[in-house]
């Protein structure tokens, strides 16, 4: 009775909609008629007739590349710095953690600013070091970049959270104790806080992962929803809406949609088993 | 000897503190430097964006009062509000009942559910956006105010495992005491854990808040008409009609991202805390 609610809404909203894409994925449908049976057409359109789609996967593949190595690297470095007990740590902390509430869309736009070509701040302060203008939003291979540096400042303080809180939880002692056997700072690092803290470091890479490969809208709003310049910024996510909601082809966005699931689903569990495996062979 | 040795390790352990200082200076400037740069730009004159100063030498506020005739902003932010409101209200009050009922209430076939809630956690947005819109065409619901609050009104997976893993770390005597002083189930809820249970519904109202307001995939597909949108979608629209009015579009940014920073200020504790849970700010 407590749950009924909630539960319908879950059922509807979360766990119909899975079964319902996988049964539109085998039909073709604008919408308006009626759906018809087409089997795995569109399996097979997307796999062997639609360059589009592998170039998406390649941008996507790039893109969640892109993102979270440098991700995962600064949070790392990010979180060591904030993990010391000096005055005013907090202050810079709240500063650091700040991208996290504001939008996604909003930042975009505002980068979009910094990355124009003849009046962004970048190329004005790099023009000041003598180096040319760079074609941030304008060039193709360029504007791949732009979308990960934008994606890695928006998710760089989700990383520092999650192992900030880790390397928090690391008793003192245990430094201390590294400190009197001749353990240099660097070595310290090494050999202590990350294998500590692995399990953060396998969390926050899974969700950066995940999000990573769904991105969207900074996309859409960096390169006015087209994916452009020309296929520059062309992930997964953009051709899912377009074959949606502008092309109206459920049927096959909906299979686009199940790809994707089976491709985050298979690589989650994959780098959830590995470092798994990993972590019994260091105890053994 | 011995002062200069102690000398030296002192000048030495300075000497990191202030490179320490200074990297995180650097880091913090890298984090901030956006959101500074969107408030400079929003005060300079459109002609003078190209100006690099943060200061501009002359403060023009009136951009802030061109947006109302650019766009019903007053409109769109109170939907805005609205709909965060309404979804947030909802998620605590129907996350934390179920939350409850599976951290505290015995029933058949308990476990296997709340395992089944915790894998519908693993389904991404891009696969459940289509059939959610394919879902609420019939009832009329797209391009209304219903479609942006009626989903996410009655609680998510997520929230329900949140307030779950709250109330089992809750002693089971604050309910037998209750009951003992006779309440009824309903009455131990509300008047005993759900009190109790504030710093969990702290995080869960202020990450669904801010989730809402951020959200844009999703009123993007709903949402046409200008007087139902939100301002993620009114932000997107705007500069698709006055993409090089880059200071109303600057103004736009800090007047929609300060109330979430305002919200930052006061709930930081939950807000980080609920992060490190979840894995949302990973986008």
């Amino acid at each position: 009775m407590f749950i009924a609610p909630n539960l319908i809404a879950v059922a509807v909203f979360m766990a119909f909609p899975l079964v319902f894409t996988l049964y539109l994925s085998l039909h073709r449908w604008d919408l308006f008629s009626s759906p018809t049976f087409i089997g795995f057409d569109n399996f097979r359109r997307l796999f062997a007739h639609d360059p589009l789609f592998w170039v998406a996967l390649r941008n996507t593949v790039i893109f969640t590349a892109g993102t979270l190595i440098p991700t995962i690297v600064i949070g790392l470095v990010v979180a060591a710095a904030l993990n010391r007990k000096l005055k005013g740590i907090g202050i810079f902390r709240s500063i650091m953690f700040m991208p996290l509430v504001a939008s996604t869309v909003a930042m975009a736009v505002v980068w979009r600013l910094t990355f124009s070509t003849d009046y962004g701040v970048l190329n004005t302060a790099l023009g000041w070091i003598g180096i040319g203008p760079v074609p941030w939003l304008t060039d193709p291979a360029w504007s791949m970049f732009s979308l990960c540096l934008v994606s890695v400042w928006k998710s760089v303080p989700f990383a520092t959270i999650v192992l900030l809180a880790a390397m928090q939880g690391i008793p003192a002692d245990v430094y201390e104790a590294a400190r009197i056997d001749g353990a240099g700072a660097g070595r310290r690092f090494r050999s202590i806080t990350v294998p500590l803290i692995r399990p953060a470091l396998v969390f926050s890479f899974v969700i950066t992962f995940i999000n990573s490969f769904q991105v969207f809208d900074q996309a859409y709003v960096l390169t006015g929803g087209k994916g452009g310049p020309e296929t520059g910024t062309y992930v997964l996510g953009i051709m899912l809406y377009q074959n949606a909601f502008s092309f109206d082809d459920i049927g096959y966005a909906c299979a686009l949609a199940w790809v994707i699931f089976a491709i985050l689903l298979v690589l989650t569990l994959l780098q959830l088993r590995l470092t798994r495996g990993d972590a019994y062979e260091s105890e053994a | 000897m011995a002062t200069a040795t102690a000398n030296r390790a002192v000048l030495r352990r300075t000497g990191r503190g202030m490179l320490l200082y200074l990297a995180l200076v650097v880091m913090a400037w890298c984090a901030l430097f956006p959101l500074l740069w969107a408030l400079s730009s929003s005060l300079k004159k459109q002609g003078n964006i190209s100006d690099t100063s943060i200061v501009p030498a002359h403060l023009a506020w009136s951009n802030y009062r061109d947006i109302f005739d650019l766009m019903p902003f007053g409109r769109i932010f109170f939907n805005t509000v609205l709909y965060a409101g309404c979804v947030t209200a909802g998620q605590v009050f129907f996350c934390s009942l179920a939350g409850y009922a599976f951290a505290r209430l015995p029933f058949k076939g308990r476990d296997v559910l709340f395992v089944a809630y915790l894998a519908t956690l693993m389904v991404p947005t891009t696969v459940t956006v289509i059939p959610q819109f394919i879902l609420l065409r019939p009832f009329g619901w797209v391009d209304s105010p219903l479609a942006m609050i009626v989903p996410g009104l009655f609680g998510s997976a997520f929230g329900t495992y949140l307030m779950r893993q709250f109330f089992i770390t809750l002693p089971v005597e604050l309910e037998e005491a209750a009951i003992l002083d006779g309440c009824s189930i309903w009455q131990t809820y509300w008047r005993v854990l759900l009190p109790h249970a504030r710093p969990a519904v702290m995080v869960l109202a202020v990450l669904t808040w801010v989730m809402v307001w951020n959200d844009f995939l999703w009123p993007l597909v709903m949402i046409q008409r200008d007087e139902i949108s939100t301002l993620t979608l009114g932000l997107v629209r705007l500069q698709g009609q006055y993409e090089t009015n880059w200071p109303i579009l600057m103004a736009t940014s800090i007047l929609m991202v300060a109330p979430m920073l305002v919200i930052y200020a006061f709930a930081q504790k939950s807000f980080v805390r609920g992060i490190a849970m979840s894995g949302m700010g990973g986008r």
